[in-house]
């Protein structure tokens, strides 16, 4: 008999043989990037990929994750959707915001759109947010993962719009994109201290740690708007 | 104050409640339209922490928070639809030819390839590859075939190739064919490349020629882009493993990228190219940025170049006495005399 624990609200450890990682099939019957589908006592799941997903990875990692299922969602750098399906899977009364600048992964992304009436896309720039100011509520939780060397400021500039007091900021930091040469462990201290000082609104550290052995010289960041 | 949003104008009280609304059409498509037309403005930008969905249901747009979802979703997805079908510009038109040219060149070398070593063992003597053997092979087939007039002649029929039988003869020829129809369409996709690059950048093509100057956008990624870097880069641009060993290691700085490829870097003597190419890098880089702002062609500028590098060339008649160091082996390492 499969056994299903729930990791976090709408995340799931299905053990069948083995131990998966999936989120409840919010379109039952589609994959997304040719993950698993297993059924379980009337539900559908998708198993999720962590190498394949900066989240799925934070999740394993034991981070504490802020998604409920009515959450919404500022997602930054959706790229064809991988992460942002399962995102939509776990908010299934919620809204994701999914912004992408670049047109030709939105076009992927655009598939996954249209059948999932949750998600919201955006082909924008996410360091300037005004942009999409006439279409984004204030969110829960924004979510960034746009391996730019100045995301730093693109999430402070997000959050001073868009996150609630009491919202979260989840971040994938990538070394090499913000330094090709530096020592990673290095390039993250910086990154921390930026977070926490360099822009408004500041942020507080809840929980940071490497993404390894999902990804490689990755950091993941869980933090909060500093009273 | 008076704000904008996707479903309306607003105005808003003191305490930020909606007093006054000025709602859309529920239209997708109108909807979607003036999104777009919302992205630009830059007034009436709601004040950070507005709540769009409270205030679309507080004057009546929407009836729930599900109806906001649905319509938002709906808009905002055609509104992306439009922008990406607008998004196929010109330049990226070229970029997409650029890289299918690439695949065309690659597969056309790895299939001449293979037909050299198939047909080798027929005519070993032929001396031909690439284009005109595959022209060859699918004219005459068999070696026997050969006209009396053909340059080949005597090879082919001195050959001590083996015989090709009929039916080998018609795979060989048939895949010859394909070889040829892959040639065939390289310069199909070459002129094309040329009409658009003389449309879309004519100066850049005047300067560069249209396919180093079609390269420089695909690497670029578009041609504002390439118009929007500083000479230095365009002079790199195309030299990102020589780049990065150098911000990596401490190998010297790449001197010059696929501009290396110009007529007038790569005919000139080592030590005058690494100043000519800064001096077309400039100009290319001028060029891009006419391209991109007025889209006029200007013959002089091709003038100018020859007259700048004419002059380092006069300016730089000798060699140096001593080589440039090359820089191929780290700083501290001395070469010990044996
Ligand atoms: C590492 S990928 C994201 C992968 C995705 N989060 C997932 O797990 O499925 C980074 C994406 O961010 C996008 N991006 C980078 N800079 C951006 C910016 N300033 N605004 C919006 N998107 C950006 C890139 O185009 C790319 O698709």
């Amino acid at each position: 008999m499969p056994e299903v624990k729930t990791l976090s609200e709408g995340i799931f450890e299905i053990t069948k043989g083995k131990k998966y990682l999936s989120t409840k099939n919010l379109d039952p019957g589609m994959t997304v990037y040719g993950e698993k589908l297993l059924s379980i006592e009337g539900s559908e799941y998708r198993t999720w990929e962590p190498r394949r997903s900066k989240l799925g990875a934070m999740v394993l990692k034991k981070f504490k994750i802020p998604l409920r299922q009515d959450s919404k969602v500022l997602y930054l750098g959706a790229a064809s959707g991988t992460t942002v399906s399962h995102v939509s899977d776990i908010v299934s009364g919620g809204a994701v915001y999914a912004v992408e600048f670049s047109p030709r992964s939105m076009r992927d992304l655009i598939s996954l759109v249209a059948r999932r009436r949750n998600l919201h896309p955006i082909l924008a720039d996410a360091g300037k947010p005004n942009i999409y100011a006439h279409l984004v509520e204030p969110v829960d939780v924004v979510f960034q993962d746009v391996a730019q060397p100045n995301q730093a400021e693109i999430a402070a500039r997000n959050a001073a719009r868009y996150l609630k007091s009491d919202g979260y900021l989840l971040l994938a930091i990538k070394a090499r994109s913000i330094d090709t040469a530096a020592n990673p462990k290095q390039v993250f201290r910086d990154e921390i201290k930026k977070l926490e000082q360099a822009f408004e609104p500041k942020f507080e550290i809840l929980t940071a740690r490497d993404l390894n052995p999902y990804h490689e010289d990755h950091l993941g960041v869980l933090a909060k708007l500093k009273e | 104050m008076r704000l904008e949003s996707w479903f309306g104008t607003l105005d808003l009280g003191e305490d930020g409640k909606v007093l006054a609304s000025d709602q859309f059409s529920k239209n997708v498509r109108e909807l979607a339209l003036r999104s777009l037309s919302l992205r630009e403005a830059g007034k009436g930008v709601p004040p950070a922490g507005f709540d769009l969905r409270s205030a679309a249901l507080a004057c009546g747009f929407v009836r729930s928070s599900e109806e906001y979802d649905s319509l938002l979703h709906e808009v905002t997805l055609d509104a992306a639809k439009l922008q990406i079908s607008g998004a196929l510009t010109p330049d990226q038109r070229i970029i997409l030819a650029v890289e299918a040219l690439d695949d065309v060149n690659e597969t056309a070398n790895v299939l001449s390839e293979r037909l050299s070593e198939w047909y080798g063992g027929y005519f070993p003597e032929s001396g031909l590859s690439g284009e005109t053997l595959g022209r060859f092979v699918a004219k005459y087939g068999s070696r026997k075939n050969v006209a009396p007039e053909d340059p080949l002649y005597a090879r082919a029929t001195d050959s001590m190739g083996a015989e090709l039988e009929a039916f080998d003869e018609e795979l060989l020829k048939g895949f010859a064919t394909s070889v040829c129809s892959l040639y065939d369409r390289r310069k199909q996709i070459e002129a094309y490349i040329e009409s658009s690059m003389e449309n879309i950048a004519p100066n850049l093509s005047l300067l560069a020629g249209p396919m180093l100057g079609a390269r420089l956008i695909s690497i670029a990624g578009s041609l504002e882009k390439l118009a929007a870097f500083p000479s230095s880069t365009v002079q790199v641009i195309g030299a990102n493993k020589a780049l990065f060993k150098h911000l990596r290691s401490r190998a010297p700085s790449p001197k010059h990228g696929i501009i290396f490829s110009h007529p007038l870097i790569n005919t000139s003597p080592w030590w005058q190219r690494g100043k000519i190419a800064r001096a077309v890098a400039a100009k290319l880089s001028l060029a891009a940025r006419m391209d991109l702002y007025s889209g006029k062609k200007v013959p002089s500028l091709a003038e100018k170049l020859d007259a700048k590098v004419q002059q380092i060339r006069l300016q730089n008649p000798e060699a140096p006495r001593k080589k440039p160091d090359r820089g191929l082996k780290p700083k501290g390492k001395k070469k010990r005399r044996q």
